[in-house]
This record gives structure tokens, C-alpha cells and sequence, in this order.
């Protein structure tokens, strides 16, 4: 009975192992192509993984290709995102938990539609409204239409609900404005739920899809995820440039995950919880 | 009276700057869409009033009848696949074992790409002669030197690429909202388990999986409506083909709104994946609630 316990968990753990390996095995053959000389002769799929070595590859993309300009425009993009996201989510959400006035549940409640609206499913008419404001092809158009979102807000709004109100109610009777109360009291503690929403931010903007796809027109107004797919057009012949470009889009957020991982991880299932 | 109206000056203050861009771009979409859809609008703007016609040509649409039956078809074999996937990769990786991070970390790693990079990647592995599938599979002997699996071209095989891709790159969501749910189960529950004489499997089919069962919900849903979502991957990796046997919903709505400058017809095929989506959304919440209320 013992060994056949024993045995058990041995298979289970050379199992989850292999699965990792299957896991990561995409991400390291990349890599490795990565640092292969452009045109050598791949006769086995084990020659993609031998020496020589050169890190020529990224030499040539950082220098001749728009790759720096799409990694600064996702870079400036994501950062503004998040600023506005955290700034313009936590005041509304402060508003809402913690000042009275008459409407608030009305205000809420029109916020918390947001949560049903499939962003999916409205490209066209965003479309359409994001043109009638001069905001196609413009930072201000990529940027905007993804900062007030419901599920960061609704986060934000039940976090400083558990906030004590003494410390609030004893700013405003020293003559403290909300501002203060805002600045002095809420923000300083909710470095938790702040950092969550920036996580969320910056991964949802770094890697947005279909709104850039149809924002952004010119390429200097690329961001990575719209620019790196263009290169599978120009080089389809070889492996190496396109899958060099991919591995400059990923290694970024590949080590701010592996810096971040639990911070990431709780926010990951902080969103399915709330979300 | 001045005292009175402070607290809304200040709310005001703060909740304007958010309203404003959320009505703008969230709320306004909506409204807005209903209004095109009952027009002939082209990408340089309105032209005529149309009624319902953009909705009666859905039903007789074959492309559009297609691209719904694309997307109902990943939805089908994809979703039951992640929640299979992922509650198996979270009970792997909750094993009290050295290699715990290790494999979260590996198994969560491929969620980090962008879909671009995602696709992009699995455009390589899955291409014939150099890529690196069919490479391993003559390289470990699975497969005669020969034969060359046409992943991106066989009808049957396509769906197996984009599926399994999917997988790989997105399971590792829902497998940390498993992990989550597995950490809150009390260690003492599964030893009075152990105690009474239940054997590892037992526990797992009695009193695991039955405590799981509203986080099962939850990714079920979750991932249906995320599958419902699919485009970037197949219009990255397929481009809708071979022949748009794997053209989605929402590939088939960009090209007509972008490519084929048919705005109105386009945001009338929106409404149905809004439609789909918001009924999803609806029995999400429902489900979050009632488990919320059980806890």
C-alpha cells in the first residue's frame, strides 16, 4: 500500500514536470532561434537549439527595424493608460464609498452596466465616435477609450468601502477638504489595491489587440502587438527575424511577471472574483 | 444652503473626469450602434435610412451564418477543454512538492504573451518542414520522415492548432483561479477524509471537486465568453482560412465594417454577439452572487 503511494506521487510529479516542460518549451525553441545565424541549414528540429550562437539577431531589429518605435508608443501608451486609469477609477470610486450625496446608487449602478458592455461587440460604433473626434490615428485614441472601466473602479469602490471612516471624519473636522481626505487617508492606504489596478492596467493595455488594429494607422503610431504580425509578412522565408522581434515584444513583460508573479497572481484572481 | 450643496460640488469633482470618458466610450458605443445598424453607412459616414434591413440580410447572410457557426464551433471544443485543463494543471501544481512555483510559474508563463506574440509563435511551431511540432515528431520517431502534418492547412487539424494554442497560451488564468479556490479548502476537511479511510482519489471525487464546484462555474463561464471573443488568435494564425472555415464572428464584422465599408451591416452582426455575450455576462453575475451569498 505504501510503495503504491509512493509510486503515485512519483508519476504525478514526472507528469507535472513534462507538462511544464510542454509549457515552456514554445517559449525556450523561440528563443533559441533567437540567438541562431540568420539562414543556417535546419536539417532536425534539435539544430534550431546548437551553436553557434549570436546575439546579432537583436543587434539588427533594435537598429534597422520599427521595433523601437512600437515598444516606445506600447511603453508611453501603457504608462498613460495606467496613470489615468488609477487616477480618474480611484477618485470616482472614493466619491462613491465615501462621500453622501443624494444619487450615488443611481451613479453606481449606471457605472456597473460597464461590467455587460462586451467591448468586443461595440468596435464599430467606437469606432465611428472616436472618428467624429478626430481621435483615429492619435495617441489620445488609443489611450482613451480604455481608461474608465467598470471592473477597476468596482474593485477600488469595495476596497475603500472597508476603510475606516474615523480617520476620514477627523480630517474633515480639522477643515480638511476632500482632497485632502483623498490624498492624505485614502491613497496612502491603498497601496494594495492601487498596485492590483496598475498590474491589470498596463498587462490590458501592453497587450491590446483589436482596438490599436483599428486606431492606430500609420505605423509610427504601432504599438507592438500590431507591428510584430507585420513581420511575418516581410520575412515569411526565415524564422529567425520575426521570431527575434517577438522574443524583444515578450522579454519585458516575461521578467516583470517573474519580479511581479504574486502581486500579478493575486490581482489575477482578484478579477475573476469581482470581474 | 451653501453647506448643504458642498458634498455634491465635491463628488462632482471627483467622479466627472471618469463619467465623462466612460459615457463617451463605453455607454455611447451602445446607443450609437443601434442607431448605425438602421442605416447604409459607409466608412466615410451615414448615407440612408434603412430599417431593419441589415438585420433580415443576417438570416440570409451564409457568411455571416458561417462565421457564427466558426465561432459556436471554437467555443464548443475550446472551453470545456481550458476548464479541464486548467483544474487539472491547478491540482498538479497545489501538490505539496519543492517544484510548487516552479510549475504555477511555467504553466502561467504563456499568459504573459500578447496574442500577437502568442499567434505568432504558434504560426512557427505549427508550420510544416522547419516548425518545430512536426519537427519533435520526426525527431523523437512519432512520425515517418516523410509525412508532414499540414496544421495550418487540413480543415480537421486547423481546429486542433487554434484550440491547442489557445490552450496552452490562456489556461493559466483559470488555473490560478483554481489554485485560489484549492488554498481556501481547510486541510482538516480532506484529513477527516483521510481518517475515515477515503483513499487520495476518493478525497479528490468527494469532497475536492463538490467544493470546487462554484469556482467550476465561475471558469466555465468566464472561458465560454472569453471563447465567444475570438479573433486575434485565429485572424493571426488562419487568417479565417483555409477557405474561412475558421473565420470568427468578430473577423467576419471587421472585415465588413473595415474592408468592405459596410458600417451598418456590421454593427447590426454586433448586436448579436452583444446579445450572446450580455445573456453570458448576466448568468455570470447571477452565479458569482449566489456563490458570494453561500460563502
Amino acid at each position: 500500500m505504501k510503495t503504491k503511494a509512493v509510486i503515485g506521487k512519483v508519476v504525478l510529479t514526472v507528469i507535472s514536470v513534462i507538462l511544464a516542460l510542454i509549457f515552456i518549451a514554445p517559449l525556450i525553441w523561440s528563443l533559441a532561434v533567437s540567438f541562431q545565424i540568420e539562414g543556417k541549414q535546419i536539417v532536425s528540429v534539435w539544430d534550431w537549439f546548437k551553436l553557434p550562437y549570436t546575439i546579432h539577431n537583436y543587434i539588427d531589429i533594435i537598429k534597422t527595424s520599427a521595433v523601437p518605435i512600437w515598444t516606445i508608443n506600447s511603453l508611453v501608451i501603457a504608462v498613460v493608460s495606467t496613470a489615468l486609469t488609477v487616477i480618474l477609477s480611484s477618485m470616482a470610486a472614493y466619491a462613491i464609498a465615501k462621500i453622501k450625496f443624494k444619487g450615488r446608487n443611481l451613479i453606481f449602478f449606471y457605472f456597473l452596466l460597464g461590467l455587460l458592455v462586451p467591448g468586443e461587440a461595440t468596435i464599430v460604433p467606437l469606432f465611428i465616435t472616436a472618428n467624429n473626434l478626430n481621435m483615429i490615428d492619435t495617441y489620445a485614441g488609443l489611450i482613451l477609450p480604455s481608461i474608465a472601466g467598470s471592473m477597476n473602479m468596482i474593485i477600488m469602490v469595495s476596497f475603500f468601502k472597508g476603510l475606516p471612516n474615523e480617520l476620514i471624519e477627523a480630517v474633515r473636522i480639522d477643515g480638511g477638504g476632500e482632497l485632502a481626505v483623498f490624498f492624505r487617508i485614502i491613497l496612502p492606504l491603498s497601496k494594495a489595491v492601487i498596485s492590483t489596478v496598475c498590474i491589470f492596467a498596463f498587462i490590458g493595455s501592453w497587450n491590446n489587440y483589436l482596438w490599436p488594429l483599428l486606431c492606430a494607422m500609420s505605423q509610427s503610431k504601432f504599438t507592438l502587438p500590431i507591428g510584430i504580425p507585420t513581420f511575418a509578412g516581410t520575412y515569411t522565408i526565415d524564422y529567425v527575424k520575426p521570431l527575434t522581434a517577438g522574443m524583444v515584444a515578450s522579454l519585458p513583460m516575461i521578467i516583470l511577471f517573474l519580479i511581479f508573479e504574486r502581486h500579478i497572481v493575486e490581482g489575477v484572481t482578484m478579477s475573476g472574483i469581482k470581474g | 444652503m451653501a453647506k448643504k450643496l458642498k458634498p455634491y460640488i465635491a463628488a462632482l469633482g471627483f467622479i466627472l473626469p471618469f463619467f465623462v470618458l466612460y459615457t463617451i466610450f463605453t455607454i455611447w458605443p451602445v446607443i450609437k450602434g443601434v442607431y448605425v445598424s438602421f442605416h447604409k453607412w459607409s466608412l466615410m459616414g451615414k448615407q440612408k435610412f434603412i430599417g431593419v434591413d441589415n438585420y433580415t440580410k443576417l438570416f440570409t447572410d451564409k457568411n455571416f451564418v458561417g462565421a457564427l457557426k466558426n465561432t459556436f464551433t471554437f467555443v464548443i471544443i475550446t472551453a470545456p477543454l481550458l476548464v479541464i485543463v486548467a483544474l487539472i494543471l491547478a491540482l498538479l501544481a497545489n501538490r505539496p512538492t519543492k517544484l510548487k512555483k516552479f510549475l504555477r510559474t511555467c504553466y502561467y508563463l504563456p499568459c504573459v504573451l500578447s496574442v500577437s506574440v502568442a499567434s505568432f509563435i504558434a504560426r512557427y511551431l505549427f508550420a510544416p518542414y522547419r516548425g518545430f511540432i512536426n519537427g519533435v515528431l520526426h525527431g523523437l520517431g512519432l512520425m515517418a520522415p516523410e509525412v508532414e502534418l499540414q496544421w495550418l492547412q487540413d480543415s480537421n487539424l486547423v481546429w486542433a492548432t487554434i484550440s491547442s494554442m489557445t490552450v496552452w497560451w490562456t489556461v493559466g488564468f483559470s488555473m490560478m483561479l483554481y489554485i485560489s479556490a484549492l488554498q481556501d479548502i481547510s486541510p482538516q476537511i480532506l484529513e477527516a477524509a483521510s481518517i475515515d479511510g477515503a483513499s487520495k482519489a476518493q478525497q479528490l471525487f468527494h469532497v475536492t471537486l463538490p467544493l470546487l464546484k462554484p469556482t467550476t462555474w465561475l471558469v466555465i463561464l468566464l472561458q465560454v465568453i472569453a471563447c465567444f471573443k475570438v479573433f486575434g488568435q485565429i485572424y493571426l494564425i488562419t487568417g479565417g482560412g483555409p477557405a474561412s472555415s475558421t473565420r470568427p464572428l468578430i473577423q467576419y464584422i471587421y472585415e465588413t465594417a473595415f474592408n468592405k465599408s459596410n458600417m451598418g451591416y456590421a454593427a447590426a452582426m454586433s448586436y448579436v454577439l452583444f446579445f450572446i455575450l450580455v445573456v453570458l455576462s448576466l448568468l455570470q453575475q447571477y452565479i458569482q452572487r449566489k456563490g458570494e451569498r453561500e460563502e
